[in-house]
């Protein structure tokens, strides 16, 4: 089994060099017009073409390797040397498969001292293509199978084959852009080093002012991002905290109502808040126009800059705030709080001294998570920031404006992932080292104890009126699309709707006539792609990293993580940088924004595959591997089918997040793979809210509907009567 | 179908769970490992399933070294302490998943699996979900599951510790039966040392990653080599004496002012860590025993006393230290602050280390 394994790789990887176009087309493998050219064209040949007759000699090492693997895999030897031939040839030939593709580009050596070194060179390499592809993937396996043959990963290829393949990905589709960025941000225009011009394009008033605070001007977008981060983080937190109070230590009735709340914010794009806003702040808006009529007061442009920006992240982030500090108060455990009660301390004291210290861990995370939301976000800023300007819209502004300086995007990208990250460690060492494990293994029998009843006043009356005026606002979002132009004429009209989402009927069939199907379409087909890869990406590194002990575990967890951290403008800007020359030349097609949706929303997939296995028993694994069920097997017919919750998890989340998402795909998208957000944000840009408002609507109510049909085809997980037997029998 | 370690080493990073350790197994016998938690005995029983694999080392199971093989391809199976049944599957599908991993057909795995139910006395539960079971009879289910795939070894891992203690007794008894009846190889992993005795043929006593002594249960009950394996086996007084050699196979050993002649072919003349068994020591008043404190009885002070119903527990201070005893004479108990006279039975003085 295990040496016919190594075999088919070798052949499968020689074969996509000899019968499939190495380099990639204009047009893309499915016209079929390469297979002519084969052998004779340039563009079209086959990895072995190119080399015999095209030239491309550099090519023919990568060949030769794959030659090896295969004689590696038919001498008769042991496992043992069986495994070290085939590691030293997939090593070899995939260090030499980095070294061309890194080091031949476009117009020959991609650096000077190449050509200083080798001399010039007569050739030169575009993008790799569908043969190339097979066989760096061919060498891939070939060098974990090796790996797995010499008693790594617990002998097993699979496992084996998918580390590599999971660390793969993620060096190449995160790890690879942010260092593009970083090396960009030290470059001028064409590509020479000079590391004092990064501090050239930092070091300026437009970034660091500090004005805003003595009174006159404005301050610089950093400060500006910053604020609002702090601001953010701060108020979130405490209207997240009052929220999971009520719904976790009091005799609130209306739970269940606070808990769609959380849900509201995933299948939202990012912007309707802001919007929403628009329609009660803005100039046209509710409340000028009362003010106005009332009492005669001009309206204002109040709502735009840091107020407006500032309430449309604290109504769009809460919720997320809320979902953390749930589990932080649930896990308070009971018992401590009674056993404070019995020393004397009363329901007040014992909250300020026993519980509140408690949480103060999981009250920190939830600053953090509000504080890296905030800085991530692009949305909110574009819609409502007016003259506010942030480090996520000055990014946008400094790659599509007429500024057009990649330089100035990639520094001001460095300097925001310097935020996010320093958040992200800050997390990482509060949460790690003050963690409070209070939930232990053991059943706890204590019961929670109510609030006291000033703590639960306040709590409701903050969180009441803020709940109610979310629903509000929600509610104005979805009337904003009923009416013919919001603050002047409020006739019901289905106009907007019809406008977006058209049909006609003619002679030649339906045609969609409506201005948002075609982004409509593309939005759905490019998320219904990223989400069963993304979930099953993310479950099977969760798989990986819970089940699996290899060497560097924790290195690749660390950098699942870490993609997490870094905000989607950045990583949209990577991407730009990273994909627009060879050797992955994708800029401009589907293939990088189905890319950028599955690395993006990966992390949450992994993070709920984690949580979720790591409640199942790991003898439940083992079991089965014992009982013959390889890998493969056991992965498929024991831990899916106990993961199903998380399985849903995680398919809705990559196709919600692949919906909603604006920041990183804002720089992908082109006039031929429009999203549907990106088009919101133009008409929002423009004003034309009406038609923005419809669509979202409609985003919604199909976030709803996928949700729903998710759930029905992944289906419950069947457990005999009780589903409490997870640990594999009664502990 | 034997099973044999030769110098296997197992590292965690720089903590080593396994020291070097060289066994074997022979065909058809049932070998405990043995020792207390963290000694390395469950690691070593992964490692002969394959779920972990030897830093250093080899391991051969029926003549074949499978030494950097996985569970899946050795010809091994298991039966988990948790029982590891699988949740969502009834119980004639978690004994048919082996099978069927192993390429049978639906119809052959299910007959092979109601055979399986059978031998173990659940055949009429194969619709069952096993949260439907009790503890034992979901033991069984994973002893049918294991046994099913007529494996070279069968692996057991603390298999009777999530039992009350009655079903603890009746299902040991079980598996011993089911083993000879079955001529089964298997290893046993317990720290329960009066289990380990009840159902081996052979014992190996662990402690920190190392072999402390093998050998068949009377031997190590017997014979202990170290003090730690006196007071691991069963139960022990330390207690210091002075030894020397009347004949290659006899020593004299003192203790306070009595001399015991004990067999013994190993130990050197000089002091000596003697272990003392407490079922050894019979406890008598002065005034009962013949001959009135004479040189073979050591005087001595009832410390505490308890009843336990079936036989008396003491603590007596005597010169060579406070020694445990057990007494079955339950009808006229002594009293804290009794004289007595302890007499010490040779086979229950054991010399430890001179």
């Amino acid at each position: 089994m295990i040496s016919r394994a190594p075999l088919a790789w070798s052949v499968a990887g020689l074969l996509a060099a000899l019968a499939l176009p190495w380099y990639a087309l204009q047009e893309g493998l499915d016209s079929g017009a390469w297979f002519s050219g084969l052998w004779s064209s340039e563009d079209y040949a086959s990895g072995l073409a190119q080399i015999v007759a095209h030239g491309k000699w550099w090519l023919a090492p990568v060949l030769s390797a794959l030659v090896a693997c295969i004689v590696a895999a038919l001498v008769p030897t042991t496992r043992q040397r069986r495994g070290t031939l085939l590691l030293l040839a997939g090593t070899a030939g995939l260090v030499l498969f980095v070294a061309q593709a890194l080091g031949i580009g476009l117009r020959g050596w991609t650096a000077g001292w190449l050509t200083t070194l080798f001399g010039e060179l007569d050739g030169r390499q575009v993008g790799l293509g569908a043969g190339g592809a097979v066989a760096l993937v061919a060498l891939l396996s070939l060098l974990s199978i090796g790996l797995a043959l010499r008693g790594a990963f617990g002998g097993d290829a699979f496992v084996a084959g998918a580390v590599t393949t999971v660390a793969a990905s993620i060096v190449l589709f995160t790890a690879w852009p942010i260092l593009r960025i970083l090396v960009q941000a030290f470059q001028d225009g064409d590509g020479v080093l000079a590391p004092a011009l990064l501090v050239e394009r930092l070091a300026t008033e437009k970034i660091w002012s500090l004005r805003c605070l003595s009174g006159g001007g404005r301050c610089g977008v950093a400060w500006n991002t910053l604020f609002l981060a702090l601001g953010c983080g701060a108020g979130t937190t405490a209207l997240g905290l009052a929220f999971a109070l009520i719904v976790m230590r009091t005799s609130f009735g209306f739970k269940k109502t606070l808990r769609v709340l959380t849900v509201l914010p995933i299948v939202t794009p990012p912007f309707v808040i802001g919007l929403a806003l628009i329609l009660v702040f803005g100039r046209s808006g509710l409340v000028n126009q009362f003010l106005e009529w009332s009492m005669g007061i001009e309206p204002t442009r109040w709502i735009y800059g840091f107020h407006g920006v500032f309430l449309a992240q604290l109504f769009a982030f809460t919720p997320v705030a809320f979902l953390v500090l749930i589990g932080v108060v649930e896990g308070v455990s009971p018992t401590l709080e009674e056993a404070s009660q019995t020393l004397r301390a009363d329901r007040w004291s014992t909250f300020t001294t026993v519980s509140l210290p408690l949480m103060r861990p999981g009250l920190a995370n939830a600053f953090l998570v509000g504080f890296i939301e905030s800085i991530a976000d692009f949305g909110n800023p574009i819609v409502l920031g007016g003259d506010y300007g942030v480090l996520s819209t000055e990014i946008y502004f400094a790659v599509v404006g007429a500024q057009l300086d990649y330089g100035r995007a990639a520094s001001l990208a460095l300097l925001l992932l310097v935020f996010a990250l320093g958040a992200f460690f800050l997390q990482r060492r509060i949460v790690g080292s003050g963690s409070y494990a209070t939930i232990s293994g053991k059943g706890d029998s204590g019961l929670p104890t109510p609030l006291p009843d000033a703590a639960r006043r306040a709590a409701a009356c903050v969180a009441l009126p803020w709940a109610a005026f979310t629903l509000l606002l929600y509610g104005f979002a979805f009337v904003g699309g009923l009416v013919k132009v919001w603050g002047r004429d409020y006739t019901p009209t289905l106009d907007h709707y019809a406008k977006a989402f058209a049909v006609e009927h003619t002679a030649d069939g339906l045609i969609w006539t409506g201005a948002a199907w075609n982004s409509f379409w593309t939005t759905v087909k490019l998320a219904a792609i990223a989400a069963p890869l993304t979930a099953a990406l993310g479950l099977i590194a969760a798989w990986l990293l819970v089940r699996q002990r290899f060497a560097g575990r924790a290195t690749l967890e660390f950098a699942t993580m870490l993609s997490f951290a870094v905000p989607g403008t950045v990583i949209g800007v990577a991407y730009v940088f990273a994909f627009n020359v060879p050797p992955i030349e994708i800029t401009g097609t589907a293939m990088i924004i189905v890319l950028c949706f599955i690395f993006r929303n990966m992390p949450v997939g992994v993070r709920a595959g984690m949580a979720a296995m790591s409640q199942i028993d790991r003898s439940l694994d083992e079991a089965s591997i014992t009982l013959r069920g390889r890998a493969p097997q056991t992965l498929f017919y024991v831990v899916l089918p106990l993961l199903r919750p998380a399985i849903v998890g995680a398919l809705v989340y990559g196709f919600v997040r692949a919906v909603t998402t604006v920041s990183a795909v804002v720089f992908l998208v082109t006039a031929e793979y429009e999203l549907a957000t990106t088009y919101i944000i133009l008409r929002v840009i423009n004003g034309d809210y009406g038609l923005a408002i419809a669509y979202s609507c409609a985003l919604i109510v199909l976030m709803l509907a996928v949700i729903l049909l998710i759930q029905f085809a992944v289906g419950e997980r069947r457990l005999g009567r009780r589903a409490v037997a997870l640990t594999g029998g009664p502990a | 179908m034997s099973v044999e370690f030769h110098g296997v080493v197992k590292r965690y990073g720089a903590a080593t769970a396994v020291a070097g350790i060289t066994f074997t197994v022979e065909s058809g016998t049932l070998v405990t490992l043995l020792g207390p938690s963290g000694c390395g005995k469950t690691t070593t029983l992964r490692m002969i399933a394959g779920l972990e694999l030897p830093s250093e080392g080899r391991i051969v199971i029926a003549g074949r070294d499978v030494t950097t093989l996985g569970a899946t391809q050795r010809d091994v199976s298991m039966v988990f302490q948790s029982y590891a049944l699988f949740p969502h599957m009834n119980v004639l599908e978690n004994v048919c998943y082996g099978l069927r991993r192993s390429g049978q057909s639906r119809d052959d795995a299910a007959k092979s699996a109601r055979e399986g139910l059978l031998q173990v006395g659940l055949a009429s539960y194969e619709e069952r979900q096993p949260s439907e079971l009790s503890g034992g009879q979901q033991q069984r289910v994973a002893v049918a599951r294991a046994l099913v795939l007529k494996p070279s070894v069968l692996l057991f891992d603390e298999p009777l510790s999530n039992l009350d203690a009655r079903l603890r007794r009746q299902m040991r008894e079980e598996i011993r039966e089911l083993q000879q009846r079955l001529g089964l190889t298997v290893v046993y992993v317990t720290h329960d040392q009066q289990e380990a005795m009840a159902v081996s043929d052979r014992i190996i006593v662990m402690n920190a990653g190392r072999i402390e002594q093998q050998g068949s249960p009377r031997d190590l009950y017997e014979r202990p080599a170290t003090p730690f394996l006196a007071r691991f086996m069963g139960e022990s007084n330390p207690a210091r004496g002075t030894v020397r050699r009347l004949d290659p196979t006899q020593v004299r050993v003192r203790l306070g002012d009595v001399e015991i002649d004990v067999a013994n072919a190993t130990a050197t003349d000089g002091d000596a860590m003697v272990a003392i068994r407490p079922e050894a020591i019979a406890v008598e008043r002065p005034g009962d025993a013949p001959g009135d404190f004479s040189a073979d009885l050591l005087a001595g002070t009832i410390a505490k006393a308890s009843y336990l119903g079936t036989h008396m527990e003491y603590s007596i201070d005597t010169e060579a230290g406070t020694l445990f005893a057990t007494c079955p004479r339950v009808e006229r108990p002594l009293a804290a602050g009794d004289a007595v006279a302890l007499r010490l039975a040779p086979r229950g003085v054991i010399v430890v280390e001179s």
